[in-house]
């Protein structure tokens, strides 16, 4: 048990490394904008006096280094500053919505991983059929087209042509759990369409992987049952891929749901992300994009852990 | 019942009959159960139901013909070896290669195919489509249909600029590391690692934010945000080729790196590296469509297909479905690329099945 802690204290301390590379990248980008923020803010009629003020403000005139690690030091404790557009608190502006885009992930998420890994285990046993050329087709589609487009047809179907869902996913106070699930239906639903073509798809490949390796045709050829094959043989040791599939996937949702959350008006963090780049709202912007990206390699992170505590092999690396 | 609902129960019944009898067991199966969900079907929705499922079907019978035709056609044009591959390609393949040609005859002549001039206003706002305007006018009065043609042209000349980028950086990048080895190979490795642990769409939008949204931004982001994965498939692929005996023979004649990448490993890691261009190019194509909806694409007043969706987006409230059409022209082409790759990577890999 010692050494698998040990693997996964080490994936632990590399998945901190890189998310210290992409907080200097991510501060340190802003840094090579022509000029500097405080003439981005402002722009081209700004006085000298307001520069002035606004960089005194923004405390602009320290070195960069310095005020990195000053943001680094908040953004530990979820203090990205203030917003310049607004002069809230960044965390105010987001803290909530990204409570709201975790609802709205989460929500697909229990509905797609258990759809697609029966669909894809289904899809891998039923392989080169018609029924699975059929299916090939439709999850291709389906990955192809870009969400706002899956998105826009559920709008015009589910609730312009039939009224049974809101087109518009707001939300308010004191709505009942119901309430809040039939809101965020389409949305909801639109993220499953695309995640579950892809879990399906990759489901599919480790199967059929796993289906070709030569202890599957030796169990076959000594007469064991086709179910038994599956559920004694290839199961245990397809757990490893699955898990990584649906931990690839989750993190595919937490950046898929951006497009949703623009098509549906939904309040979450993808929005505000989007907003705060068309205003050029620099510290919600770098806010955003840090916990996206914290979020991407905590799954990731989750994958590989998942894989290792899975498949012993993954614990004696060469 | 009316003579359509017997009609078309007939129809299908007669067929998955014809299909049993002459022991098509795939068109059977499909037929078959094709015919007990149109009972279900049929049963909640009424005839109106399956009025849909037969025009889908002709729509599917329509798009068979049309890619086998294709295909036959392409074998009669093509010279005695493409021919003998050509054969293999599935219908779906063929169908991809059908749709591709299209948008790049589109894209060429779209200012000769395009009735009205991509800026140019010439109804009102919203003006429902007549003979003049073939899917009616744009929030702004432009003819629809042009703009639409128009974009074929920005957006996937923006996308396949992006793309080209990404695989020069990564391609460049990967036969380089494959050959020199040693710190280069690390840095280069370590570099794509962090790279490719920014969610892409969340890196665009960043470096869209600090630069503005300008085509030469739009495109070197792409790239770069693209570059890593395509180092990775490069670096794997020319690795396997570095350590083959004819490159050591090469090496003991003296030729220098530029010649060992372009005359022996380029050669001999094409297949895999063209099959990637049409999946890079298909999330290149996706990104780019997603950073227009966000109006952080193209500018207007160019027409292009992810800012024509948002910009006429209200139009669904009303139940009309022109928004959604350049939201399809995008999804069309990515399957389109997406079948001829499927293909193409199953001849090249043979994966398992």
């Amino acid at each position: 048990m010692g050494d698998i802690l040990g693997l996964v204290a080490k994936r632990l301390g590399l998945g901190l490394v890189i998310l210290f590379i992409i907080s200097i990248i991510i501060f340190f980008m802003v840094e090579l904008l022509p000029g500097d923020i405080a003439e981005a803010v402002l722009g081209q009629g700004a006085t000298e006096e307001n520069l002035k003020a606004l960089r005194e403000q923004m405390g602009l005139n320290d070195p960069a280094i310095i005020r990195y690690l000053g943001w680094l030091k908040g953004a530990v404790v979820f203090d990205f500053g203030r917003s310049i557009v607004t002069q809230e608190p960044v965390i105010s502006v987001i803290g909530e919505r990204f409570v709201n885009t975790l609802f709205l992930a989460t929500y697909a998420a229990v509905i797609a991983v258990p759809i697609a890994i029966t669909l894809g285990v289904i899809v891998a046993l039923l392989r080169n059929t018609i029924f699975d050329r059929v299916v090939n087709v439709l999850t291709l589609t389906s990955i192809s087209s870009p969400e706002f487009f899956l998105g826009y047809i559920l709008i015009l179907y589910f609730s312009v042509k039939w009224s049974m869902f809101p087109a518009i996913a707001s939300l308010s106070d004191g709505m009942s759990f119901w309430e809040l699930l039939e809101r965020t239906f389409l949305p909801a639903l639109t993220l499953v369409l695309v995640v579950v073509a892809h879990m399906m798809r990759m489901t599919r490949a480790a199967i059929i992987n796993l289906l070709a390796s030569p202890y599957i045709e030796m169990a076959r050829l000594k007469g064991t049952p086709p179910w038994k094959v599956i559920v004694k043989h290839a199961l245990p040791n397809a757990w490893a891929p699955i898990i990584n599939v649906v931990a690839l996937n989750l993190a595919y949702l937490i950046t898929g749901v951006v497009l949703v959350e623009v098509v549906f008006v939904y309040p979450g963090i993808g929005q505000a992300l989007v907003d705060a780049v068309s205003k050029r709202d620099f510290p919600v912007v770098q806010a955003c994009c840090l916990i996206f990206a914290a979020t991407f390699i905590l799954l990731n992170l989750a994958a590989d852990v998942g894989a290792i505590l899975t498949n012993p092999r993954l614990r004696h690396p060469k | 019942m009316t003579i359509f609902v017997i009609g078309y129960y007939a129809l299908l019944l007669a067929a998955s009959c014809a299909a049993a009898y002459f022991n098509k067991r795939a068109a059977f199966m499909l037929l078959f159960s094709l015919t007990l969900v149109s009972f279900v079907v049929g049963i909640i929705g009424g005839a109106g139901a399956l009025y849909a499922i037969a025009v889908a079907a002709g729509i599917l019978a329509m798009m068979a013909m049309v890619s086998y035709a294709f295909r036959e056609f392409l074998i009669l044009l093509a010279g005695k070896e493409t021919a003998k591959e050509l054969r293999t390609a599935p219908l779906t393949a063929a169908f991809g290669m059908f749709i591709i040609f299209t948008y790049v005859i589109a894209g060429i002549f779209a200012p000769w195919i395009a009735p009205h001039g991509e800026a140019e206003v010439i109804s009102s706002a919203f003006a429902p489509a007549d003979a003049n305007m073939l899917l009616g006018a744009d929030q702004l009065g432009r003819d629809m249909f042009s703009r639409l043609v128009y974009g074929t042209r920005n957006s996937v000349g923006l996308s396949l600029t992006a793309t080209i980028g990404a695989f020069v950086l990564g391609a460049g990048a990967g036969l380089l590391a494959a050959t020199k080895g040693g710190w280069f190979d690390q840095l280069m490795g370590r570099l794509a690692d962090v790279i490719m642990s920014i969610p892409s769409l969340i890196f665009a939008l960043l470096m869209l934010s600090i630069f503005g949204p300008s085509m030469p931004v739009i495109i070197v982001a792409v790239a770069i945000i693209y570059a890593p994965r395509v180092f990775r498939l490069t670096r794997a692929v020319a690795g396997n080729v570095v350590v083959m005996d004819y490159i050591e023979a090469a090496k003991l004649r003296g030729e220098g790196t530029g010649y060992l990448i372009r005359r022996e490993i380029l050669p001999n890691s094409t297949a895999p590296l063209i099959a990637e261009f049409g999946l890079e190019f298909c999330f290149v194509f996706l990104l780019v469509a997603g950073l227009s909806f966000l109006g952080l694409g193209i500018q207007p007043p160019t027409a292009d297909w992810g800012s024509m969706v948002r910009e006429n987006a209200t139009l669904i409230s009303f139940g009309e479905i022109t928004p959604l059409i350049p939201a399809a022209a995008i999804a069309l082409l990515t399957v389109a690329v997406n079948f001829v790759v499927d293909w193409m990577l199953h001849r090249s890999s043979g994966l398992k099945e």
